[in-house]
Protein backbone atom coordinates (compact mmCIF):
# COMPACT_ATOMS: atom_id res chain seq x y z
CA UNK A 1 0.00 0.00 0.00
CA UNK A 2 2.63 2.34 0.68
CA UNK A 3 4.90 1.77 -2.17
CA UNK A 4 1.58 2.30 -4.35
CA UNK A 5 0.87 5.86 -2.50
CA UNK A 6 4.35 6.56 -3.41
CA UNK A 7 4.56 5.62 -7.33
CA UNK A 8 1.55 6.12 -7.79
CA UNK A 9 1.28 9.56 -7.21
CA UNK A 10 4.83 11.16 -8.36
CA UNK A 11 5.98 10.79 -4.44
CA UNK A 12 2.85 12.96 -3.28
CA UNK A 13 3.15 12.00 0.88
CA UNK A 14 0.31 14.59 1.49
CA UNK A 15 -3.16 14.72 -0.23
CA UNK A 16 -5.28 17.50 0.89
CA UNK A 17 -8.89 18.02 -0.68
CA UNK A 18 -11.32 20.30 -0.64
CA UNK A 19 -10.88 20.59 3.02
CA UNK A 20 -13.63 23.21 4.84
CA UNK A 21 -13.89 24.25 8.46
CA UNK A 22 -16.68 26.22 9.81
CA UNK A 23 -17.02 27.38 13.67
CA UNK A 24 -20.42 28.11 14.57
CA UNK A 25 -21.29 31.05 14.35
CA UNK A 26 -20.28 32.01 11.13
CA UNK A 27 -16.33 31.78 11.25
CA UNK A 28 -15.12 30.59 7.96
CA UNK A 29 -11.79 28.50 9.38
CA UNK A 30 -10.83 27.11 5.66
CA UNK A 31 -13.03 26.82 2.91
CA UNK A 32 -12.32 24.28 0.12
CA UNK A 33 -8.53 24.05 0.60
CA UNK A 34 -6.83 21.63 -1.62
CA UNK A 35 -2.84 21.18 -1.87
CA UNK A 36 -0.45 18.21 -2.62
CA UNK A 37 2.79 17.61 -0.66
CA UNK A 38 5.79 15.79 -1.94
CA UNK A 39 8.83 13.95 -0.49
CA UNK A 40 11.43 15.70 -0.44
CA UNK A 41 9.92 19.02 -0.48
CA UNK A 42 9.76 21.62 2.22
CA UNK A 43 6.27 24.04 2.11
CA UNK A 44 5.97 27.06 3.93
CA UNK A 45 2.65 27.93 4.63
CA UNK A 46 2.57 31.65 4.84
CA UNK A 47 -1.00 33.49 6.67
CA UNK A 48 -1.74 36.44 8.99
CA UNK A 49 -2.80 35.46 12.46
CA UNK A 50 -6.43 33.97 12.01
CA UNK A 51 -6.21 32.84 8.64
CA UNK A 52 -6.44 29.38 9.42
CA UNK A 53 -2.83 28.02 9.51
CA UNK A 54 -3.41 26.15 12.61
CA UNK A 55 -6.92 25.12 11.70
CA UNK A 56 -5.02 23.76 8.69
CA UNK A 57 -2.81 22.12 10.71
CA UNK A 58 -5.38 20.41 13.09
CA UNK A 59 -7.21 18.70 9.80
CA UNK A 60 -3.47 17.37 8.67
CA UNK A 61 -3.47 15.47 12.05
CA UNK A 62 -7.52 14.74 12.54
CA UNK A 63 -6.96 16.82 15.65
CA UNK A 64 -9.74 18.41 14.15
CA UNK A 65 -12.16 17.06 12.12
CA UNK A 66 -12.93 18.88 8.97
CA UNK A 67 -16.90 19.47 7.65
CA UNK A 68 -15.98 19.06 4.19
CA UNK A 69 -12.91 17.14 2.50
CA UNK A 70 -9.90 14.70 2.44
CA UNK A 71 -6.84 14.10 4.05
CA UNK A 72 -4.59 11.27 3.45
CA UNK A 73 -0.74 10.67 4.21
CA UNK A 74 1.00 8.62 2.26
CA UNK A 75 -2.00 7.05 0.46
CA UNK A 76 -3.60 6.15 3.82
CA UNK A 77 -6.99 7.77 4.58
CA UNK A 78 -6.82 10.86 7.37
CA UNK A 79 -10.06 11.93 7.59
CA UNK A 80 -12.39 9.18 7.95
CA UNK A 81 -9.90 7.28 10.29
CA UNK A 82 -10.90 5.94 13.94
CA UNK A 83 -9.55 4.84 17.20
CA UNK A 84 -6.80 2.37 16.37
CA UNK A 85 -6.40 3.13 12.37
CA UNK A 86 -6.44 7.16 13.29
CA UNK A 87 -3.41 6.13 15.94
CA UNK A 88 -1.77 3.88 13.25
CA UNK A 89 -1.87 6.63 10.83
CA UNK A 90 -0.97 9.28 13.31
CA UNK A 91 2.46 7.26 12.88
CA UNK A 92 3.22 8.57 9.64
CA UNK A 93 2.81 12.18 10.49
CA UNK A 94 5.01 14.03 13.28
CA UNK A 95 4.56 17.11 14.79
CA UNK A 96 6.58 20.30 15.84
CA UNK A 97 4.78 23.01 18.09
CA UNK A 98 5.74 26.14 18.40
CA UNK A 99 6.66 25.68 22.43
CA UNK A 100 8.64 22.49 21.70
CA UNK A 101 6.50 20.90 24.29
CA UNK A 102 9.48 18.53 25.04
CA UNK A 103 9.94 16.64 28.58
CA UNK A 104 11.35 18.78 30.92
CA UNK A 105 12.93 16.20 33.22
CA UNK A 106 13.90 14.03 30.71
CA UNK A 107 17.57 14.03 28.79
CA UNK A 108 17.80 14.95 24.99
CA UNK A 109 18.10 11.44 24.30
CA UNK A 110 14.95 10.05 25.90
CA UNK A 111 12.88 13.04 24.16
CA UNK A 112 13.97 11.57 21.65
CA UNK A 113 12.86 8.39 21.97
CA UNK A 114 9.35 9.37 22.87
CA UNK A 115 8.97 9.22 18.87
CA UNK A 116 9.45 5.27 19.40
CA UNK A 117 7.04 5.02 21.80
CA UNK A 118 4.64 3.64 19.33
CA UNK A 119 6.63 0.53 18.08
CA UNK A 120 8.28 0.02 21.49
CA UNK A 121 6.73 -3.15 23.54
CA UNK A 122 4.75 -1.50 26.56
CA UNK A 123 7.28 -3.28 29.14
CA UNK A 124 10.12 -1.88 27.94
CA UNK A 125 8.64 1.89 28.10
CA UNK A 126 7.48 1.01 31.55
CA UNK A 127 11.01 -0.31 32.59
CA UNK A 128 12.21 2.76 30.36
CA UNK A 129 14.71 0.17 28.97
CA UNK A 130 15.24 0.28 25.49
CA UNK A 131 16.53 -1.81 22.98
CA UNK A 132 19.73 -0.91 21.74
CA UNK A 133 18.80 -0.24 18.51
CA UNK A 134 16.62 1.94 19.44
CA UNK A 135 19.05 4.02 21.29
CA UNK A 136 21.52 4.21 18.61
CA UNK A 137 18.58 5.69 16.01
CA UNK A 138 17.91 7.94 18.78
CA UNK A 139 21.54 9.20 18.76
CA UNK A 140 21.70 8.76 15.16
CA UNK A 141 18.90 11.68 14.94
CA UNK A 142 20.20 13.66 17.63
CA UNK A 143 23.30 13.67 15.49
CA UNK A 144 21.11 14.74 12.63
CA UNK A 145 20.16 17.87 14.33
CA UNK A 146 23.90 18.72 15.35
CA UNK A 147 22.73 18.13 19.06
CA UNK A 148 25.02 14.74 19.64
CA UNK A 149 27.04 16.22 22.70
CA UNK A 150 23.97 17.21 24.38
CA UNK A 151 22.11 13.68 24.33
CA UNK A 152 22.80 13.69 27.95
CA UNK A 153 21.51 16.84 29.12
CA UNK A 154 17.92 17.42 30.38
CA UNK A 155 15.62 19.17 28.37
CA UNK A 156 15.29 22.30 30.56
CA UNK A 157 18.68 22.64 30.32
CA UNK A 158 18.53 23.66 26.74
CA UNK A 159 18.18 26.37 24.66
CA UNK A 160 15.32 27.30 22.99
CA UNK A 161 16.79 26.63 19.77
CA UNK A 162 18.04 23.66 20.85
CA UNK A 163 14.91 22.35 22.34
CA UNK A 164 13.39 22.80 18.96
CA UNK A 165 16.13 20.76 17.23
CA UNK A 166 15.33 18.32 19.55
CA UNK A 167 12.08 18.02 19.04
CA UNK A 168 13.17 17.75 15.10
CA UNK A 169 15.00 14.65 16.18
CA UNK A 170 11.85 13.16 17.78
CA UNK A 171 9.85 14.00 14.69
CA UNK A 172 12.52 12.19 13.09
CA UNK A 173 12.70 9.37 15.25
CA UNK A 174 9.03 8.62 14.79
CA UNK A 175 10.06 7.80 11.35
CA UNK A 176 7.33 10.11 9.76
CA UNK A 177 6.41 10.32 6.56
CA UNK A 178 5.69 14.00 6.70
CA UNK A 179 6.78 16.70 9.25
CA UNK A 180 3.82 19.14 10.57
CA UNK A 181 5.52 22.43 12.22
CA UNK A 182 3.42 24.82 13.14
CA UNK A 183 5.13 28.62 13.96
CA UNK A 184 8.43 26.24 14.88
CA UNK A 185 10.27 29.34 14.88
CA UNK A 186 8.38 32.23 16.06
CA UNK A 187 9.63 31.98 19.51
CA UNK A 188 12.94 31.64 18.33
CA UNK A 189 15.68 34.49 17.97
CA UNK A 190 16.51 35.27 14.17
CA UNK A 191 20.04 32.63 15.01
CA UNK A 192 17.90 30.24 16.27
CA UNK A 193 15.41 30.25 13.52
CA UNK A 194 18.17 29.96 11.34
CA UNK A 195 19.37 26.73 12.79
CA UNK A 196 16.15 24.92 12.72
CA UNK A 197 14.90 26.06 10.15
CA UNK A 198 18.36 24.54 8.11
CA UNK A 199 17.58 21.33 10.41
CA UNK A 200 14.31 21.09 8.35
CA UNK A 201 15.43 21.78 5.45
CA UNK A 202 18.04 19.45 5.63
CA UNK A 203 15.24 16.47 7.04
CA UNK A 204 13.31 17.59 3.96
CA UNK A 205 16.17 17.24 1.25
CA UNK A 206 16.59 13.49 2.98
CA UNK A 207 13.32 12.52 2.19
CA UNK A 208 10.69 13.76 3.94
CA UNK A 209 7.83 16.09 3.39
CA UNK A 210 8.09 19.02 5.89
CA UNK A 211 5.23 21.83 6.15
CA UNK A 212 6.02 25.09 8.38
CA UNK A 213 3.50 27.53 8.79
CA UNK A 214 6.01 31.14 9.37
CA UNK A 215 5.41 34.20 9.86
CA UNK A 216 8.43 35.61 8.14
CA UNK A 217 8.00 36.04 4.38
CA UNK A 218 12.05 36.26 3.96
CA UNK A 219 12.48 33.22 5.60
CA UNK A 220 10.07 31.37 3.56
CA UNK A 221 11.41 32.54 0.40
CA UNK A 222 14.96 31.25 2.08
CA UNK A 223 14.14 27.89 3.28
CA UNK A 224 11.42 26.58 1.32
CA UNK A 225 10.80 24.97 -2.54
CA UNK A 226 7.05 26.32 -1.90
CA UNK A 227 4.59 28.25 -0.49
CA UNK A 228 1.16 28.29 0.40
CA UNK A 229 -0.18 31.49 1.11
CA UNK A 230 -3.77 31.45 3.01
CA UNK A 231 -5.88 34.19 3.76
CA UNK A 232 -9.05 34.54 5.45
CA UNK A 233 -9.22 30.91 5.03
CA UNK A 234 -8.84 30.32 1.56
CA UNK A 235 -5.86 29.30 -0.58
CA UNK A 236 -4.54 32.38 -2.22
CA UNK A 237 -1.69 31.12 -3.45
CA UNK A 238 0.55 27.84 -4.21
CA UNK A 239 4.01 28.55 -6.20
CA UNK A 240 7.15 27.06 -6.06
CA UNK A 241 9.61 30.31 -4.57
CA UNK A 242 11.26 30.93 -7.52
CA UNK A 243 7.93 31.75 -9.17
CA UNK A 244 6.12 33.70 -6.16
CA UNK A 245 6.19 37.73 -6.14
CA UNK A 246 7.69 38.57 -2.69
CA UNK A 247 5.53 41.87 -2.43
CA UNK A 248 2.33 39.69 -3.60
CA UNK A 249 2.80 37.59 -0.56
CA UNK A 250 3.27 40.67 1.80
CA UNK A 251 -0.02 41.92 0.45
CA UNK A 252 -2.08 38.99 2.44
CA UNK A 253 -0.61 40.61 5.50
CA UNK A 254 -1.50 44.54 4.75
CA UNK A 255 -3.82 45.46 7.37
CA UNK A 256 -6.88 46.37 4.71
CA UNK A 257 -6.89 42.87 2.93
CA UNK A 258 -7.17 41.60 6.44
CA UNK A 259 -9.59 43.66 7.40
CA UNK A 260 -12.05 43.46 4.57
CA UNK A 261 -12.24 39.30 4.25
CA UNK A 262 -11.50 38.19 7.87
CA UNK A 263 -14.36 37.12 9.41
CA UNK A 264 -15.63 37.91 12.81
CA UNK A 265 -17.96 36.51 14.97
CA UNK B 1 4.28 67.83 40.60
CA UNK B 2 3.74 66.87 37.32
CA UNK B 3 1.23 68.99 35.97
CA UNK B 4 -1.59 66.42 35.05
CA UNK B 5 -2.00 65.73 39.11
CA UNK B 6 -1.17 68.96 39.98
CA UNK B 7 -4.68 70.27 41.18
CA UNK B 8 -7.65 71.55 39.19
CA UNK B 9 -10.97 70.64 39.15
CA UNK B 10 -12.51 69.02 41.65
CA UNK B 11 -14.00 65.81 40.99
CA UNK B 12 -17.15 64.18 42.33
CA UNK B 13 -16.34 60.84 44.64
CA UNK B 14 -18.09 57.66 44.75
CA UNK B 15 -20.92 57.87 47.12
CA UNK B 16 -21.10 55.29 49.95
CA UNK B 17 -24.27 55.26 51.94
CA UNK B 18 -24.35 54.78 55.45
CA UNK B 19 -26.83 51.89 54.76
CA UNK B 20 -25.18 50.81 51.36
CA UNK B 21 -25.32 47.23 49.85
CA UNK B 22 -21.46 46.75 51.34
CA UNK B 23 -22.20 48.00 54.73
CA UNK B 24 -24.88 46.18 55.06
CA UNK B 25 -23.35 43.07 54.22
CA UNK B 26 -19.93 43.64 55.96
CA UNK B 27 -22.75 43.45 59.07
CA UNK B 28 -24.69 40.94 58.33
CA UNK B 29 -21.25 38.22 58.30
CA UNK B 30 -19.73 40.23 61.71
CA UNK B 31 -23.62 39.25 63.41
CA UNK B 32 -23.15 35.90 61.55
CA UNK B 33 -19.31 34.86 63.03
CA UNK B 34 -20.86 36.18 66.37
CA UNK B 35 -23.71 33.46 66.13
CA UNK B 36 -21.45 30.69 65.11
CA UNK B 37 -18.58 31.22 67.51
CA UNK B 38 -21.52 31.89 70.39
CA UNK B 39 -23.59 28.16 69.42
CA UNK B 40 -19.69 26.72 69.02
CA UNK B 41 -18.65 27.86 72.43
CA UNK B 42 -22.09 26.54 73.70
CA UNK B 43 -21.61 23.08 72.13
CA UNK B 44 -18.24 22.52 72.88
CA UNK B 45 -19.09 23.33 76.68
CA UNK B 46 -16.09 25.53 76.72
CA UNK B 47 -15.85 25.85 80.39
CA UNK B 48 -12.28 28.03 81.57
CA UNK B 49 -13.08 27.14 85.73
CA UNK B 50 -12.66 23.46 84.75
CA UNK B 51 -9.27 23.81 83.48
CA UNK B 52 -8.01 26.28 86.27
CA UNK B 53 -8.91 23.39 88.72
CA UNK B 54 -7.75 20.75 86.67
CA UNK B 55 -3.93 22.06 85.71
CA UNK B 56 -2.68 21.54 89.36
CA UNK B 57 -3.34 18.13 89.00
CA UNK B 58 -1.99 17.81 85.42
CA UNK B 59 1.64 19.67 87.24
CA UNK B 60 1.34 16.83 90.00
CA UNK B 61 1.07 14.27 87.52
CA UNK B 62 4.20 15.92 86.03
CA UNK B 63 6.06 16.38 89.14
CA UNK B 64 5.20 12.47 90.00
CA UNK B 65 6.73 11.81 86.28
CA UNK B 66 10.15 12.18 87.36
CA UNK B 67 12.49 10.47 87.09
CA UNK B 68 11.45 8.78 83.76
CA UNK B 69 11.01 4.71 83.91
CA UNK B 70 13.74 3.18 81.83
CA UNK B 71 12.86 -0.53 82.98
CA UNK B 72 11.03 -1.36 80.21
CA UNK B 73 12.57 0.49 77.50
CA UNK B 74 13.00 -1.91 75.03
CA UNK B 75 9.35 -3.33 75.13
CA UNK B 76 8.34 0.21 74.67
CA UNK B 77 11.04 0.78 71.45
CA UNK B 78 9.97 -2.38 69.75
CA UNK B 79 6.52 -0.99 70.08
CA UNK B 80 7.48 2.39 68.67
CA UNK B 81 9.30 0.30 65.41
CA UNK B 82 5.67 -1.41 65.24
CA UNK B 83 4.13 2.16 64.79
CA UNK B 84 6.63 3.18 62.22
CA UNK B 85 6.08 0.02 60.43
CA UNK B 86 2.42 0.56 60.50
CA UNK B 87 2.39 3.37 58.89
CA UNK B 88 5.30 2.36 56.42
CA UNK B 89 3.37 -0.16 55.12
CA UNK B 90 0.25 1.57 55.02
CA UNK B 91 0.87 4.25 53.02
CA UNK B 92 3.19 2.03 50.71
CA UNK B 93 0.14 -0.02 50.51
CA UNK B 94 -2.04 2.95 49.94
CA UNK B 95 0.74 4.43 47.42
CA UNK B 96 0.16 1.26 44.94
CA UNK B 97 -3.65 0.98 45.29
CA UNK B 98 -3.51 4.88 44.31
CA UNK B 99 -1.56 4.72 41.60
CA UNK B 100 -3.82 3.47 38.90
CA UNK B 101 -6.55 5.61 40.63
CA UNK B 102 -5.34 8.58 40.38
CA UNK B 103 -4.75 8.24 36.23
CA UNK B 104 -8.25 7.93 36.50
CA UNK B 105 -9.07 10.65 38.62
CA UNK B 106 -7.24 13.08 36.89
CA UNK B 107 -9.36 15.38 34.35
CA UNK B 108 -6.81 15.89 31.63
CA UNK B 109 -5.89 11.85 31.53
CA UNK B 110 -8.46 9.87 32.53
CA UNK B 111 -9.63 7.68 29.78
CA UNK B 112 -13.47 9.06 29.71
CA UNK B 113 -15.59 10.78 32.51
CA UNK B 114 -17.96 7.88 33.55
CA UNK B 115 -15.07 6.20 34.97
CA UNK B 116 -13.66 10.02 36.42
CA UNK B 117 -16.60 10.89 38.32
CA UNK B 118 -17.06 7.54 40.55
CA UNK B 119 -13.44 7.51 40.61
CA UNK B 120 -13.68 10.75 42.34
CA UNK B 121 -16.55 9.66 44.71
CA UNK B 122 -14.80 6.80 45.79
CA UNK B 123 -11.95 8.63 46.78
CA UNK B 124 -13.76 11.36 48.66
CA UNK B 125 -15.26 8.59 51.09
CA UNK B 126 -12.34 7.02 51.68
CA UNK B 127 -10.71 10.48 52.73
CA UNK B 128 -13.93 11.61 54.67
CA UNK B 129 -13.35 8.31 56.98
CA UNK B 130 -10.05 8.92 59.23
CA UNK B 131 -7.71 6.26 59.47
CA UNK B 132 -8.55 5.82 63.39
CA UNK B 133 -12.37 5.13 62.59
CA UNK B 134 -10.93 2.38 59.59
CA UNK B 135 -8.85 1.22 62.47
CA UNK B 136 -11.52 0.99 64.90
CA UNK B 137 -13.84 -1.29 62.39
CA UNK B 138 -10.82 -3.40 61.56
CA UNK B 139 -10.20 -4.07 65.26
CA UNK B 140 -13.50 -5.62 64.93
CA UNK B 141 -13.25 -7.74 62.01
CA UNK B 142 -9.49 -8.65 61.84
CA UNK B 143 -9.12 -8.64 65.67
CA UNK B 144 -6.57 -6.25 68.02
CA UNK B 145 -3.40 -5.47 66.62
CA UNK B 146 -1.28 -3.54 64.52
CA UNK B 147 -2.71 -5.15 61.11
CA UNK B 148 -5.52 -3.29 62.02
CA UNK B 149 -4.46 -0.16 61.75
CA UNK B 150 -2.32 -0.81 58.59
CA UNK B 151 -5.51 -1.32 56.86
CA UNK B 152 -7.25 1.88 58.65
CA UNK B 153 -3.97 3.65 57.60
CA UNK B 154 -3.85 2.28 54.09
CA UNK B 155 -7.61 2.89 52.88
CA UNK B 156 -7.52 6.57 54.56
CA UNK B 157 -4.38 7.18 52.75
CA UNK B 158 -5.36 5.49 49.74
CA UNK B 159 -7.88 7.90 49.02
CA UNK B 160 -6.00 11.18 49.63
CA UNK B 161 -3.03 10.11 47.71
CA UNK B 162 -4.77 9.19 45.01
CA UNK B 163 -7.01 12.84 44.98
CA UNK B 164 -3.49 14.76 45.48
CA UNK B 165 -1.35 12.97 43.24
CA UNK B 166 -4.53 13.48 40.94
CA UNK B 167 -4.49 17.44 41.30
CA UNK B 168 -0.64 17.14 40.97
CA UNK B 169 -1.01 15.53 37.41
CA UNK B 170 -3.52 17.95 36.38
CA UNK B 171 -1.07 21.08 37.04
CA UNK B 172 1.30 19.65 34.20
CA UNK B 173 1.60 21.27 31.10
CA UNK B 174 -1.09 19.92 28.36
CA UNK B 175 1.68 20.38 25.52
CA UNK B 176 4.25 17.47 26.41
CA UNK B 177 1.46 15.15 26.76
CA UNK B 178 -0.42 16.11 23.70
CA UNK B 179 3.22 15.51 21.40
CA UNK B 180 3.66 12.29 22.98
CA UNK B 181 0.07 11.32 22.35
CA UNK B 182 0.02 12.72 19.15
CA UNK B 183 2.95 10.06 17.90
CA UNK B 184 0.32 7.91 17.86
CA UNK B 185 1.48 6.09 21.02
CA UNK B 186 -0.81 4.27 23.57
CA UNK B 187 -2.25 6.15 26.92
CA UNK B 188 -0.63 3.38 28.95
CA UNK B 189 2.84 4.63 27.62
CA UNK B 190 2.22 8.44 26.97
CA UNK B 191 1.37 8.32 31.12
CA UNK B 192 4.21 5.91 32.34
CA UNK B 193 6.99 7.65 30.05
CA UNK B 194 5.51 11.63 28.93
CA UNK B 195 3.80 11.78 32.49
CA UNK B 196 5.13 9.86 35.34
CA UNK B 197 8.96 12.18 34.50
CA UNK B 198 7.24 15.36 35.00
CA UNK B 199 4.69 14.46 38.50
CA UNK B 200 6.93 11.44 39.99
CA UNK B 201 9.29 14.18 42.19
CA UNK B 202 5.73 15.81 43.58
CA UNK B 203 4.00 12.12 43.67
CA UNK B 204 7.15 10.95 45.66
CA UNK B 205 6.84 14.43 47.88
CA UNK B 206 3.17 13.51 48.80
CA UNK B 207 4.07 9.69 49.58
CA UNK B 208 6.63 10.97 52.07
CA UNK B 209 4.54 13.47 53.29
CA UNK B 210 2.25 10.63 54.24
CA UNK B 211 4.16 8.31 55.63
CA UNK B 212 5.44 11.28 58.18
CA UNK B 213 1.84 12.11 58.77
CA UNK B 214 0.57 8.93 59.39
CA UNK B 215 3.61 8.17 61.68
CA UNK B 216 1.97 10.73 63.81
CA UNK B 217 -1.06 9.63 63.26
CA UNK B 218 -0.48 5.92 64.13
CA UNK B 219 1.31 6.87 67.98
CA UNK B 220 -2.77 7.53 68.81
CA UNK B 221 -4.28 4.05 66.46
CA UNK B 222 -3.42 2.13 70.17
CA UNK B 223 -5.84 4.17 71.69
CA UNK B 224 -8.41 1.53 69.56
CA UNK B 225 -6.25 -1.60 69.94
CA UNK B 226 -4.57 -1.39 66.76
CA UNK B 227 -1.27 -2.17 68.10
CA UNK B 228 2.10 0.67 68.25
CA UNK B 229 3.17 2.54 71.17
CA UNK B 230 -0.13 4.26 70.99
CA UNK B 231 -1.59 0.69 73.27
CA UNK B 232 1.33 1.55 75.65
CA UNK B 233 0.39 4.95 76.16
CA UNK B 234 -3.30 4.18 76.69
CA UNK B 235 -2.01 1.29 78.77
CA UNK B 236 -0.38 3.86 81.56
CA UNK B 237 -2.47 6.15 81.12
CA UNK B 238 -5.15 3.86 82.44
CA UNK B 239 -2.86 2.56 85.22
CA UNK B 240 -1.20 6.26 86.24
CA UNK B 241 2.28 5.27 85.22
CA UNK B 242 2.97 8.84 85.19
CA UNK B 243 7.08 7.62 84.50
CA UNK B 244 6.09 5.31 82.04
CA UNK B 245 3.76 7.72 80.43
CA UNK B 246 6.77 10.59 80.56
CA UNK B 247 9.36 7.65 78.26
CA UNK B 248 6.50 7.31 76.42
CA UNK B 249 5.69 10.91 74.95
CA UNK B 250 9.83 11.37 74.85
CA UNK B 251 10.41 8.48 72.53
CA UNK B 252 7.28 9.92 70.72
CA UNK B 253 8.90 13.28 70.38
CA UNK B 254 12.21 11.71 69.15
CA UNK B 255 10.58 9.54 66.68
CA UNK B 256 8.30 12.18 64.82
CA UNK B 257 11.01 14.88 64.98
CA UNK B 258 13.27 12.60 63.50
CA UNK B 259 11.14 11.22 61.07
CA UNK B 260 10.06 14.51 60.08
CA UNK B 261 13.64 16.00 59.53
CA UNK B 262 14.45 12.83 57.44
CA UNK B 263 11.27 12.96 55.52
CA UNK B 264 11.99 16.93 54.93
CA UNK B 265 15.53 16.13 53.72
CA UNK B 266 14.46 13.65 51.30
CA UNK B 267 11.38 15.95 49.75
CA UNK B 268 13.72 19.09 49.48
CA UNK B 269 16.40 16.39 47.64
CA UNK B 270 13.99 15.50 44.72
CA UNK B 271 13.79 18.98 43.18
Amino acid sequence: MTDLGMNGMNGVIVHARGLTKRYPPDVAALTDVSFDVRRGELVAVLGPSGAGKTTLFRCLTRLTRPDAGTVSVDGREMSSAEGRELRAARHDVALIFQQFNLIRRLTALENVLVGRLPQVPTWRVLSRCFARADRQLALRCLDTVGLLDKADARADQLSGGQQQRVAIARALAQDAKVILADEPVASLDPESAAGVLGCLRAVASAGVAVVASLHQVHLAVAYADRILALRAGRLVEDAPVADVDARAIEQIYERNGVAATEPRA
Amino acid sequence: MIPAVAGGREYPEPVVGWLSGRRWRFVAVLVLLAAFYSASWQLARVDPGKLVTGLPRMASWAAKAWPPATDELSVLLQRTAETVAMAAIGTTVAALLALPLCVLAARNVTPSLALYYPTRWFLNALRGIDSFVFALLFVAAVGLGPFAGVLGIALHTWGSTAKLWAEAIENIPPGPLEAAAATGASRLKVVAFALLPDVGPSMVSVGLFWWEFNVRASTVLGVVGAGGIGQELKNSMDLLLFPRLLTIIAIILVTVTVIDHTSEWLRRRLE
